[in-house]
């Protein structure tokens, strides 16, 4: 902005107040504008008037800010009060006819209150409100509220520590009328309610006990109750809780509190009892349906434990089937009475997913009854599991909880005993699942062998399962036995073609195998089997088809959630975890280039290049202008010391800045925020490295335009680079498509005595040989060069030395471009 | 988001033919008081009623001196004797019933009483009944209606001293028998606390302009937040539950306007919301939020408060001039009166308080 705003300042001035620059009363300037101050400023200037009236933009200068800053106290305007016109007709009837029916009952006292009756002390006639309103000798009012309040303290049941202020918990109503009474139980009450707003629980209990003291309303008790369970003085908690069921048998909140009491106080089967009189009361309390289910888990859990000790180690393994019948029943439960979101436990919670349309799902072997099951059999889903024999089903569990915590040894252990279980009854389905899941097992461990092992029993229990053939082509490609998870991928694909990692792999075999067997690559395939139509079908059975829906639309939210918990460990400097959860990302959209990208920064900070570079490849095949990518790259070549292939020149990287800069304000925020830090501590490499490979002889089919540099900051860039690294053959290169002449302008006033002599020493070795003319035209152009006679004073006698040599050179391979004279002349300049 | 915050409805507006300095609502009743200076240098005092959408004026009662404010702070609920100071420094006690001659009288300052408040009666405040009151003779006195002549406790200067026009008085932590402060705000912005309990200065702070109005958001517990406005549009809150022994109370501070900021008067039925008035006529109500924690330990180990913040929850215009009273119903909720030096006494209705 600096440079442009200049003479458009000149042109129109600044803003009277402020001395804002006329330009910024501009859609454009607002719209850009962050600095809420500054439009503030702006927009006082625009309201005001004093540079013409702009209501358009006055009121879109309020909207930047309020977007910007909701709070912003420029955005406080004098409103006029509320009118009928502001509410709909219901409402103004009700803020109306709310008044009215409020007033009239104090009204009726009012008048009472005219016929003041004196004398009447401590009278207990206070029932009759209406007529007889009582009026106290002051003197004698206060003595006696003294005394009650000594004698209140007394009555004290609760216990205040000694650090907290020391409030009396009971009022003395005596000589009150009604209304006087509910309304000083309601304040005490109000008093209870901000005591417990602000966390002081104690106090609250207190104000409770005063309102209850003066009127014991169910409104009070429960509260109390909610205070002291806060302070977890269960016993209290229960007799309020019940007190409140005294007055209102069927009070929810009550009902709730007292089985929260109850649980604490392990007596499970009355909260149960409570939460199902709730649902009585509330069919749909999700929360009471929740909490049901935790606690017949516990209680069950605990009975279990208790018979298993009366009963000892036998009943071990009838413990484990009552354990599989309650999860069962529980599953069955959240299944039909509501559509809770719950997490996945052990079993059939992972069929509404598709295998890898979930990230987290593919990693579980537990989802393994998915699309293969629903594919294989019909009974898909909870009869799965039940089929199994109790035992298996829950080492499979077992297993299953192993996998999810990363210990795989110990799951294969669990589904080999489930195998061994299974084998010899009739239920392929499970066996080849336990199979597969063992074949998981193996896959993570990186024993690809007997991964293969498994999947091939698998596949013969149950042909075209899809879990099996995927793991079988991965645990193929890890062998390097491309043409085999070449073939297991197609199958795949032919059974659903909408699993993306199995398209992404089949296309990177694809190109190893053409690297690996030449274009006639498909010929050394072995057949790729045809997949039953029955088998294909299935995936667009109705009940599948619907999770898959249901998948799709959870799928963005996993795969956000994703990517932040990888954009999370990469800021934590987790890496590793990092690329685990961005793969995991790839798995559900391949689409989408910033994973790719920020995968490809993790592994570069992992040091692996290989990965690294895969990644950025990737995302240039989709998006071949990707300079995140590029720069990733770079750095991956750089990493592999592979200096061959070549992206942008000089030319590009103004450029490229700028994109950079663009990116940080369009681009992904999250994924902007962290690594803006990153990508500058990389840049310097970056643009050495860039540099460098501008010197690379353009050679593959990748390779991009070097365009010269077309300014001194330009050029000032690509030096500094070639000047940190050395490099020659760079700077030989870039003096190469350097027009001589442009050389003074380039090098503006930046011409140092290192650069000097890189020049020298790159000109010597490279290009003295293929082009002396121009090496003379370099030298005398460079003579013109800003601070160059500096530059010469301060060489050293071996600096002197190099450049006599150049001159040696160019007069022993002289060419008619230059004459020896000329030469001569220039030696002299050069002061030789 | 917009509908769902309160509004503020004008119900009534009511013009009068004198220089209004305070109304309050009569607790219990639809009633509402208006004191102020008739043009002829008298006081008046006017009892109006909330008739529909009109107000009904039941009595007019005048004395002998312009009446700058009162209180029911110390009566009973069911006698609700009003108390007055006047612009002659006397404090006095009446029943609206038989307004003839005050109830208690005393001439308590040399000067006019600018402020007052009241405590230990309508139920709310532990303790005996109390009167404060502020002058501009520079004194802050506390009575006790059932002792003539003489207060409690009388707040002055050190002799030699100047003397500072005391702008506004206010009780608080009168959550049991002993337990009593008094809350100043002078002219030169000093805000100081009195416990009356130990008979000491407990705190004092500047708040570099004078203080126009202070309150604690309740007066009848533990002392939990005060509220001080001032005059170049400022208010503090102070959290009052944890006083440092060198940095006194955590406070947050808010421009409301350009104004004068008259007066701030808590919501009675919740503590966390305030409205404050302006001098340009407007009405802003407010919202503290408490931060996570409320005190913490520094670096000596000393206990020390953490303010929280305060949110704008709606403000409207409602005149050209200064709004200088304001009063809550304390019945019902979101009923305010306000009265202006535009000579007209309005009563407003809060919506939508119990969404905040």
């Amino acid at each position: 902005m600096g440079d442009e705003s200049v003479p458009f300042l000149l042109d129109q001035g600044t803003t009277k107040t402020y001395q804002i620059p006329i330009g910024h009363l501009d859609y454009k300037f607002i719209e850009k504008c962050t600095d809420v101050k500054h439009l503030e400023k702006i927009l006082r200037v625009l309201r005001s008037g004093e540079e013409g009236c702009y209501p358009e933009l006055t009121l879109f200068c309020e909207k930047r800010i309020e977007h910007l800053d909701p709070r912003s106290r420029a955005l406080r305007k004098d409103k006029p009060a509320a009118t009928a016109s502001d509410f709909t007709a219901e409402e103004w009837e009700t803020i109306n006819s709310d008044l009215m029916l409020y007033f009239p009952l104090v009204y009726k006292g009012n008048i009472v209150c005219l016929f003041i009756s004196r004398g009447a002390l401590l009278c207990t006639i206070i029932e009759l409100i209406f007529f007889i309103t009582l009026r106290f000798d002051v003197e004698k009012e206060c003595s006696r509220i003294d005394e009650g309040c000594e004698e209140s303290s007394s009555k004290a049941r609760f216990f205040s520590r000694p650090s907290l202020p020391i409030i009396e918990k009971n009022i003395d109503t005596t000589g009150m009328t009604k209304k006087e009474k509910i309304f000083i139980a309601t304040r005490e009450k109000e008093k209870g309610n901000e005591a417990f707003a602000t966390g002081d629980y104690v106090e609250a209990v207190t104000y409770y006990t005063r309102s209850i003291s003066v009127i014991p309303t169910a409104a009070a008790y429960n509260n109390r109750a909610q205070a002291e369970i806060k302070l977890q003085d269960w016993e209290s908690a229960l007799q309020d809780c019940e007190k409140v069921l005294d007055m209102e048998p069927g009070n929810v909140k009550a009902l709730m509190r007292r089985a929260t009491v109850h649980n604490q106080l392990q007596n499970y089967q009355t909260a149960i009892e409570d939460l199902n009189k709730v649902l009585c009361v509330e069919p749909e309390n999700a929360i009471a349906k929740v909490k049901i289910n935790d606690l017949n888990m516990t209680r069950k859990r605990l009975y279990a434990a208790v018979f298993h000790s009366k009963g000892g180690g036998s009943k071990a393994e009838e413990r484990e089937t009552q354990k599989q019948k309650e999860s069962t029943e529980s599953g069955l439960k959240k299944g039909t009475s509501q559509k809770e979101p719950q997490k996945h436990l052990s079993d059939h919670g992972g069929e509404v997913n598709g295998y890898l349309h979930s990230g987290q799902k593919s990693e579980s072997p537990e989802a393994e009854i998915s699309r293969s099951h629903v594919a294989g059999s019909q009974s898909a889903g909870d009869g799965s599991s039940t089929s199994l024999p109790p035992a298996a089903a829950k080492l499979k569990g077992e297993g299953n909880e192993l996998f999810k915590s990363g210990q795989f040894g110990e799951a294969v252990l669990k589904y080999s005993e489930a195998i061994e279980y299974v084998t010899g009854e009739q239920s392929p389905d499970d066996l080849s699942i336990l199979y597969s899941n063992r074949a998981a097992c193996y896959l993570k461990e990186g024993n690809c062998s007997d991964c293969i092992h498994d999947c091939n029993r698998a596949l013969e229990l149950q042909p075209f399962s899809l879990k099996p053939l995927l793991r079988r082509a991965m645990a193929n490609e890890s062998m390097e036995r491309y043409r085999q998870a070449y073939i297991d991928y197609k199958t795949v694909l032919q059974i659903d073609s909408s699993i993306q990692a199995a398209n992404d792999s089949a296309n990177r075999i694809t190109k190893t195998l053409i690297d690996q067997d030449g274009p006639n690559w498909r010929q050394k395939l072995p057949p790729i089997p045809v997949v039953p139509v029955a088998a294909q079908l299935h995936r667009w059975d109705g009940g599948d088809f619907i999770s898959e829906n249901k998948s799709k639309s959870t799928t963005d939210e996993k795969f956000k959630t994703l990517k932040n918990e990888g954009n999370d460990f990469v800021k934590k400097g987790k890496y590793e975890e990092a690329v685990n959860k961005y793969s995991e990302c790839m798995k559900l959209n391949t689409e989408e280039c910033t994973i790719y990208t920020n995968r490809a920064l993790c592994y570069l900070k992992l040091y692996k290049y290989e990965e690294a570079k895969q990644d950025c490849d990737h995302v240039l095949q989709i998006e071949d202008s990707n300079i995140k990518a590029f720069y990733r790259r770079a750095l991956a070549y750089k990493g592999l010391q592979v200096r061959k292939k070549n992206m942008a020149a000089g030319g590009h990287k103004k450029k490229r800045k700028k994109i950079t800069i663009q990116e940080v304000t369009e681009s992904d925020e999250q994924e902007e925020r962290q690594f803006a830090t990153s990508e500058d501590v990389v840049t310097d490499h970056v643009t050495s490295k860039e540099a460098v490979q501008t010197s690379v002889p353009l050679e593959t089919s990748e390779k991009l335009h070097i365009s010269e540099p077309s300014n001194a900051y330009d050029f000032g860039q690509i030096i500094n680079a070639v000047n940190t690294n050395k490099d020659k053959a760079a700077c030989a290169d870039l003096l190469t498509i350097t027009d001589p002449k442009k050389l003074p302008v380039l090098l503006s006033n930046k011409l140092e005595g290192e650069v000097f002599l890189i020049f020298i020493q790159s000109l010597e070795y490279y290009v003295v040989g293929k082009d002396p003319g121009l090496v003379y035209q370099h030298l005398f152009y460079l003579s013109k060069a800003e601070r160059f006679k500096v530059v010469l004073a301060l060489l050293s006698k071996s600096e002197r030395k190099q450049v006599q040599q150049l001159f040696d050179l160019l007069s022993e391979n002289q060419t008619n471009q230059y004459s020896l004279e000329d030469l001569e002349s220039l030696k002299k300049v050069y002061e030789l | 988001s917009g509908l769902e915050r309160p509004q503020v409805v004008a119900h009534v507006q009511q013009a009068l033919s004198y220089t209004l300095f305070d109304c309050k609502w009569v607790p219990r009743s639809a009633r509402l008081l208006c004191l102020g200076s008739a043009a002829r240098g008298t006081g008046l005092l006017q009892l109006y009623e909330l008739r529909g959408g009109r107000l009904a004026l039941l009595r007019e009662i005048e004395k002998a001196k312009p009446i700058k404010c009162g209180t029911f702070g110390a009566t009973s609920l069911q006698q609700r004797y009003l108390a007055t100071g006047d612009f002659g420094g006397n404090l006095n006690i009446w029943n609206l019933e038989a307004p003839e001659i005050p109830v208690y009288s005393v001439k308590g300052h040399k000067e006019i009483i600018n402020s007052i408040d009241g405590v230990g009666g309508l139920g709310i405040g532990e303790g005996a009944p109390e009167i404060v009151t502020g002058s501009r003779d520079g004194t802050v006195k506390v009575w006790d209606p059932r002792q003539k002549d003489t207060p409690v406790a009388n707040m002055e200067p050190v002799q030699g001293e100047s003397k500072r026009d005391c702008w506004t008085v206010a009780f608080g932590n009168a959550y049991n028998q002993e337990e009593r402060v008094v809350c100043a705000g002078y002219d030169n912005g000093d805000i100081k606390l009195f416990d009356l309990k130990t008979m000491s200065l407990r705190w004092e702070t500047n708040i570099k302009n004078g203080v126009c109005s202070v309150e604690f958001d309740r007066k009848d517990v533990n002392m939990n937040k005060l509220v001080a406005t001032s005059l170049e549009g400022k208010f503090h809150v102070f959290d009052m539950r944890t006083q440092h022994p060198t940095k006194g109370f955590a406070s947050v501070s808010e421009k409301a306007q350009k104004s004068t900021i008259w007066q701030v008067r808590h919501l009675p039925q919740n503590r966390d919301i305030f409205m404050t008035s302006g001098g340009a006529g407007s009405l802003h109500l407010w919202k503290y939020e408490y931060p996570a924690q409320r005190s913490k330990k520094d670096s000596e180990g000393a206990e020390m408060g953490v303010a929280g913040s305060v949110s704008l929850l709606q403000n409207v215009t409602l005149s050209t001039q200064p709004i200088s009273s304001l009063d809550w119903s304390p019945d019902k909720k979101g009923l305010c009166v306000c009265g202006a030096f535009d000579q007209t006494v309005r009563v407003l209705i809060v919506t939508k308080l119990n969404k905040v």
